[in-house]
């Protein structure tokens, strides 16, 4: 086993530098992300039916990060499964990540993914709930304690969720736990909008959106210090991963494993390689005999 | 910006203000669009950029001309955002980014350039490129009827042989373009072949070239969102390449590989028969 070799409950990677979702998106692509060197992938957000998304612009580049608004287009979790997951050859390192309007959609999505074979869900609950008039999942601790319950109750395969920066990102995070979730990835993108100063028009057509990239990542930095000092379960950590030093951060304060997103569009698929060559020199540079005994090993913590 | 260079920066994919500085009508079908816009380095041909129109969506366009100052597109009216982008006038603005992808490679001393609908708007410009370089090209572009040939003049103007090829028989070869292919190709000796337009077409052409021995490159349309590489939506299945940044422009033995001609995805990344 090399020194990268991360377990997440169940699931065992080869390393800790999963793809994000929402990035690549496509059956093919994530397969190419595996063979890049990512340690595991994430799906786009799928939902019940498939949805075209917003009209472009839906993303933008900014100083720093990437403004989104793409409106979960996804083909739908049956074509997904049926079409996408069949072009990936190791289907135990594909995590699902779903988008449902209520706890019965995540159960259903969810336990057709399983079937399917993959290896562990992530629910995304820091998308906005359609039926509670665009309010965070994540902000309504109650509605977190059932969808994940209740994915849980069905489930054999690793749960994870998604949550967003909050006020209320610690407490549903705890009650995750409570109910059963086994990781917890943060985090989503953070609220935001451009606009274009000659047209004097937003620029993104829904208006607003999220800001990912390194601009988050000092703010998604803190949110997994927090996270790993409050929980039992490991922390996903997630937001301007853009090299080995933002990465290697993120295992410091706690995380087990770090997602990457934003830095495919500067740095192409070779950005996984890059991380875990660079992870991998650190620490045997620093004596680490893994991922494990760096994680949450930041000096003068407390 | 440095297209050259193995990182990019996250302001590359922000937009920039392009003034229109002139509308020309091409043919029945098609406008070109000279935008005001200053480029560190001239774009290469077959590379595209993401025109957005406040008002209507944001759209891929091929560079179809280019100066140290401006930049053209040339634009088939298909839907809301074509036909608004048709009817821009002088002074009008318009968000800007690119140019996006991989152009076409020039290598060698003859090319055979095979053109339908708004793929010729890629190789006006590579016939352009061609020229300023003095190398020898042949244009072969088919249209459904003479008044939808593009460029015509603008071929004589360059000197390359130019072959029309219409559907009603119009003007030049009645039938298709790509019936022009092998003749050609038997007659006389290219470097390469260079195609845009309609998928089938260019599964026709690659076939032909490849049968011949001859190097082929094709530029593809497929649907996309971000153009720089993060959404997937212009994924070329099963290999998984992202046409906006792998491509547009892509060798044939690649291509035949792949779905091209057979399946492109739509906006929700449904897979969609050609
Ligand atoms: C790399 C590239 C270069 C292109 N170069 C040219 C060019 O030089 N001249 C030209 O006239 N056209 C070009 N196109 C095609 C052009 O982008 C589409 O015709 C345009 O997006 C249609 O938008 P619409 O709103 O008018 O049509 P809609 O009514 O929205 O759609 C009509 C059809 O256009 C296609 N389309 C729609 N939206 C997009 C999109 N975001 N990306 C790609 N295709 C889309 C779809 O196949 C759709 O069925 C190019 C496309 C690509 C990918
Ligand atoms: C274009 C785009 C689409 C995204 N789509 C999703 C999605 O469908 N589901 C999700 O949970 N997160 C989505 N995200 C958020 C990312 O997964 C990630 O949480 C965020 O971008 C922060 O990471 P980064 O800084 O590495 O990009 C998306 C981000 C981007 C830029
Ligand atoms: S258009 Fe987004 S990846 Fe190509």
């Amino acid at each position: 086993m090399s020194r990268l070799t991360v377990k997440l409950g169940k699931l065992v990677l080869p390393n800790p530098v999963m793809l994000a979702s929402g990035i690549l998106s496509h059956g093919s692509l994530l397969e190419k992300a595996l063979r890049e060197g990512a340690g595991a992938v994430v799906t786009k957000s799928l939902t019940l039916k498939g949805r075209k998304g917003y009209e472009t612009p839906v993303v933008v580049g900014v100083e720093e990060g990437l403004v989104n608004a793409v409106g979960l287009a996804n083909p739908g979790y049956k074509d997904f499964l049926k079409n996408d997951l069949q072009m990936i050859k190791e289907k135990n390192r594909v995590i699902v990540s779903i988008a449902g309007d209520g706890p019965d959609e995540f159960v259903k999505i969810a336990s057709s993914a399983e079937d399917a074979g993959i290896a562990a869900v992530e629910l995304n609950l820091s998308c906005p709930h359609v039926k509670k008039h665009g309010l965070e999942i994540g902000k309504d601790p109650k509605l977190v304690r059932r969808i994940v319950k209740d994915t849980r109750g069905v489930l054999k395969i690793p749960v994870h969720v998604k949550m967003g920066f909050c006020d209320e990102l610690i407490r549903s995070s705890l009650v995750a736990e409570d109910a059963g979730a086994d990781a917890v990835v943060a985090i989503n993108t953070l609220p935001a909008m451009v606009i274009d100063v000659y047209s004097r028009k937003p620029i993104l057509s829904r208006i607003c959106g999220g800001l990912s990239g390194p601009a988050i990542h000092p703010i998604a930095l803190r949110c997994v210090y927090e996270l790993y000092r409050e929980l039992s379960i490991p922390v996903i950590g997630c937001g301007g991963v853009k090299d080995w030093q933002t990465a290697t951060e993120f295992l410091l304060a706690g995380a087990k494993a770090v997602q990457v997103g934003s830095a495919v569009a500067i740095k192409g698929l070779k950005v996984f390689s890059e991380i875990t060559e660079g992870l991998a020199k650190y620490l045997k540079e620093y004596g680490f005999e893994s991922v494990d005994i760096l994680m949450g090993s930041l000096e003068g913590k407390k | 910006m440095s297209y050259g260079k193995s990182v990019l920066a996250f302001e590359e994919f922000g937009f920039r203000p392009g003034k229109v500085e002139r509308v020309v009508r091409e043919t029945s079908k098609m406008v070109s669009v000279y935008i005001k816009l200053h480029l560190p380095n001239l774009p290469r041909p077959g590379q595209f950029l993401m025109i957005w129109v406040p008002d209507a969506e944001e759209v891929p366009m091929s560079v179809s001309g280019a100066g140290r100052r401006w930049v053209r597109i040339s634009v088939l009216g298909r839907g809301k955002t074509t036909s608004k982008i048709q009817k821009l006038r002088r002074g009008d603005l318009v968000g800007v980014r690119g140019p996006f992808g991989r152009g076409f490679s020039l290598k060698g001393k003859s090319h055979l350039l095979v053109g339908g609908g708004s793929g010729v708007a890629a190789l006006i410009y590579a016939s352009k490129t061609i020229s300023d370089q003095k190398k020898e090209c042949v244009f072969l572009i088919g249209a459904k009827t003479s008044s939808e040939l593009p460029f015509l003049r603008e071929v004589k103007r360059l000197n390359q042989k130019l072959l029309m090829a219409t559907e009603d028989g119009s003007a030049g070869y009645k039938g298709v373009v790509t019936d022009l292919v092998e003749p050609i190709l038997i007659k006389k000796d290219f470097d390469s072949v260079m195609t845009c337009g309609p998928e089938k077409m260019m599964v026709k052409t690659v076939e032909l070239a490849l049968k011949h021995g001859v190097r082929v490159q094709a530029s593809l349309e497929r649907y996309m969102k971000c153009g720089f590489g993060v959404c997937g939506s212009c994924v070329l299945d099963p290999v998984g390449l992202r046409v906006c940044t792998d491509g547009p422009v892509f060798d044939g033995r690649i291509l035949l590989q792949t779905d091209f001609g057979k399946f492109k995805r739509d906006a929700a990344g449904r897979r969609r028969p050609i």
